[in-house]
């Protein structure tokens, strides 16, 4: 018993390392299999949600796993930027729930969650059925907050798109960088911390620069920016200006680049003193917040996040409720899929030992962002974070950022790691592909 | 909850002091409060600054509200508003509001100099904050009581933000202002402004290790016709780019509101904007 005991604290304490993104084996070793019998219920199969199922079944395949998603099919932020600089087809990020139906037994309701009453421990599905939980995993991601930026509504984003969310909105804002005239302007507002994706904003303007050059080389970038500082800002800086000359202008917030005003019919965004830019094409990066579902649970705060336990991403608030992935107040990890991902493992981790009468273990959690300016310049941050006295910080001299010197075999291989890093993540969250090996 | 007007007479501690912001903090920041940060606060850390400005006196700890983000990714640049519940008339009204972050090498942030043509004694702000800390405003009132409040601030670094800090010396000293269009009588206006400067701590270092002297913009005045609606100083707490949003309210017609910042080495930027009421 003892050994096995051990055995298994190892192999939780592995997955919980979250960074390997190890090949699946078969790990679930019957001396454990279905011994509890608990109902564990996933909302959310993007990045967070599909990895939790995934491996509280492979640590338990006797668990009782129900994911709710209203998707049958979901598209990846993660490389949608590609999209829209045409290295990449909609049709490579997308994916299913085939595998994690029938090799892991886990049930797919293709159901949207309107509420969760925590007392009861049950949650109401659009379609009127309730299903019952011992725990509960909420990874809705993020939803646009449409109180936060004056004029942008949900009519205003048919418009004015912010592709914060892949899908549809990413298609609306391709066609209409492919119906802009050479010469015109493109303008992306950048949101204040914390948002989805930090490099997120830097790297689309670098693949529609992309596009651009290869289609509308007239074309201007004007990126309005609500922060002072962002995201490998010196990497993406001398990466824009090697590669697109002065085609990408970013104004920061000291020099007034916060957007307070947008007029969707007329395309003009208003900056906090008063300066009205018009773009022929803008993107609007919007303030957001946890998704509803999160709001609904009573499970975020004044800040429209959710706190949770360092150890275990247990809410804070709510009891037997756990919330991975953007939703969550998990700074200074950043709102990733890398970190959904990781942090989706180290709680399912975490619920099986607990359903067990075990303590959770101490967590690591890794990230790496890599962001691709062009199709053979990569550059990348990356990340280790442990609880130190009762909250998560970043392990002193763990991570880093691409040094600001590397040649162009080093932002080659950094961009062909991307499509690795990419390939990799999206099998161990749904075991499906990503396809080709290379972008160009 | 009453105001409470005590001529103390015993000094007034450190322990009371303690006491009562904690109290002001629970009591403000209720979702915001993270046991850890409570637990970690340093009760001998460094409020003499507050502790001297009371002089022995005890504040009340109702009616200041101080708002920042719970999380901060970039503790170089952070939001702060505080507001005073105060008529802001000429019966009574808030004299002063001083910011501190007491874990910072430099405690203090900012004070404001509030004259009954601020209107409204609400002030928005950037500070910097080196490190998780628990943030207070004091306001000092017309009687000369006292108003305290406070809140946590958590800092982390982003493993996503780099730290080179760009900073544009081409535009030193620059404003830009936005003022309201016309107001209506006895309607209390808004002022924005900001202007470039680097507020160098004189705690840096450059390339080569040599100290980075000390630098920032130490005062700003706004007058509207010759009269003082704001006056604030500024300390090295005070985010680069001193960002200010404050309010005014305009005796009878109005008239031309005047600004003027001033740094350490004696440069100054003056703008002037017409304010009509109508
Ligand atoms: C342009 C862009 C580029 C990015 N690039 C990268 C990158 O290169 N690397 C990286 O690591 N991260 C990247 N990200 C960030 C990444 O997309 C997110 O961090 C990640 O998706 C977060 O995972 P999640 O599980 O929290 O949310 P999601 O992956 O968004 O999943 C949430 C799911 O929950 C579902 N849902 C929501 N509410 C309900 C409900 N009530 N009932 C049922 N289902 C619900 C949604 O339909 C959705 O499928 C990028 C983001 C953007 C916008």
């Amino acid at each position: 018993m003892d050994s096995i005991k051990m055995n298994r604290r190892k192999l939780l304490k592995l997955l919980g390392a979250g960074g390997a993104l190890a090949a699946a084996g078969p790990l679930a070793s019957p001396a454990f299999a279905a011994r509890t019998a608990g109902r564990v219920v996933g909302v959310g199969g993007g990045f967070g949600g599909a990895t939790a199922a995934k491996y509280l079944k492979r640590l338990q395949p006797g668990l009782d796993v129900t994911l709710v998603e209203p998707a049958r099919e979901f598209y990846t932020c993660p490389f949608s930027n590609l999209y829209l600089g045409g290295m990449r087809q909609m049709e490579q990020i997308v994916h299913g729930y085939d595998t994690l139906k029938n090799r892991y037994g886990i049930k797919v309701v293709h159901q949207y969650a309107e509420d969760v009453d925590g007392e009861a421990h049950t949650v109401r599905l659009a379609n009127g059925e309730t299903l019952p939980y011992d725990k509960l995993v909420l990874s809705p991601g993020i939803d646009i907050d449409f109180e936060g930026l004056e004029g942008y509504d949900e009519a205003a984003a048919e418009k004015l798109p912010h592709a914060w969310k892949a899908g549809d909105q990413t298609r609306l804002l391709r066609s209409q960088l492919e119906a802009m005239d050479d010469g015109g302007t493109f303008i992306l507002s950048a949101p204040d911390n914390p948002f989805r994706c930090p490099p997120g904003p830097y790297e689309r303007v670098s693949q529609i620069a992309h596009y651009f050059s290869q289609h509308k080389p007239r074309s201007k970038i004007l990126l309005l920016d609500a922060k002072d500082a962002f995201s490998k800002q010196g990497l993406f800086m001398d990466g824009w200006r090697e590669v697109y000359g002065d085609m990408i202008e970013w104004v920061g917030l000291s020099d007034d680049g916060r957007v307070v005003r947008v007029d969707a019919d007329s395309r003009e965004l208003e900056s906090e003193f008063g300066e009205i830019h018009r773009g022929d094409v803008v993107n609007v990066v919007p303030p957001q917040k946890a998704g509803a579902i999160a709001h609904r649970a009573g499970v975020t705060n004044g800040s429209g996040w959710v706190p949770v336990k360092p150890h275990t991403f247990e809410s804070q608030q709510v009891d037997d409720i756990y919330v991975v992935g953007d939703a969550t107040i998990a700074a200074p990890m950043p709102k990733s899929g890398f970190c959904a991902n990781a942090q989706a493992r180290v709680t399912a981790a975490a619920i099986v030992a607990e359903l067990n009468g075990q303590d959770p273990l101490d967590p690591v959690w890794t990230n790496t962002c890599y962001s691709v300016i062009a199709p053979e310049y990569g550059i990348s941050v990356a990340g280790v974070y442990r609880v130190i006295d009762g909250e998560i910080r970043e392990v002193e001299g763990s991570g880093g950022v691409s040094p600001r010197d590397a040649d162009a075999a080093f932002r080659r291989r950094e961009a062909e790691y991307a499509v690795q890093w990419y390939n990799a993540i999206v099998q161990d969250t749904w075991e499906t592909r990503g396809l080709q090996k290379t972008l160009t | 909850m009453s105001r409470t007007r005590s001529l103390v007479t015993t000094s007034w501690s450190r322990r009371d002091f303690l006491r009562i912001s904690g109290a002001g903090a629970v009591t403000l920041g209720m979702m915001m409060v993270s046991p850890s940060l409570l637990a970690r606060s340093r009760p001998w850390a460094r409020h003499d600054a507050i502790m001297e400005l009371l002089d022995g006196a005890e504040p009340d700890t109702s009616g200041v509200t101080l708002e920042l983000p719970s999380v901060s990714e970039d503790g170089s640049n952070i939001s702060l508003t505080v507001r005073v519940d105060s008529a802001q008339e000429n019966g009574e009204y808030v004299k002063s509001i001083h910011l501190f972050a007491p874990d910072n090498p430099n405690p203090e942030i900012a004070v404001f100099h509030l004259t009954p043509l601020s209107g409204q004694a609400q002030i928005a702000t950037r500070i910097r904050l080196n490190e998780s800390q628990r943030v207070f405003a004091v306001a000092k009132l017309s009687d000369g009581s006292f108003r305290i409040g406070s809140q946590d601030a958590r800092v982390t670094v982003s493993g996503c933000l780099t730290d080179d800090a760009t900073y544009d010396s081409s535009g030193l000293m620059q404003a830009r202002v936005r003022t309201p269009r016309s107001l209506r009588p006895g309607e209390v206006g808004e002022v924005l402004t900001i202007i470039n400067h680097p507020m160098e701590t004189g705690f840096r270092e450059d390339a080569d290790g040599n100290t980075i002297p000390r630098r920032i913009i130490h005062s700003f005045v706004a007058e509207l016709d010759g009269e003082t609606v704001l006056r604030a100083d500024f300390h090295p707490s005070l985010a680069a780019n001193p960002y200010l949003r404050f309010h005014v309210k305009p005796n009878g017609s109005g008239g031309t509101l005047a600004l003027e910042w001033t740094d350490d080495e004696g440069e100054t930027t003056r703008e002037e904007a017409e304010l009509s009421v109508s």
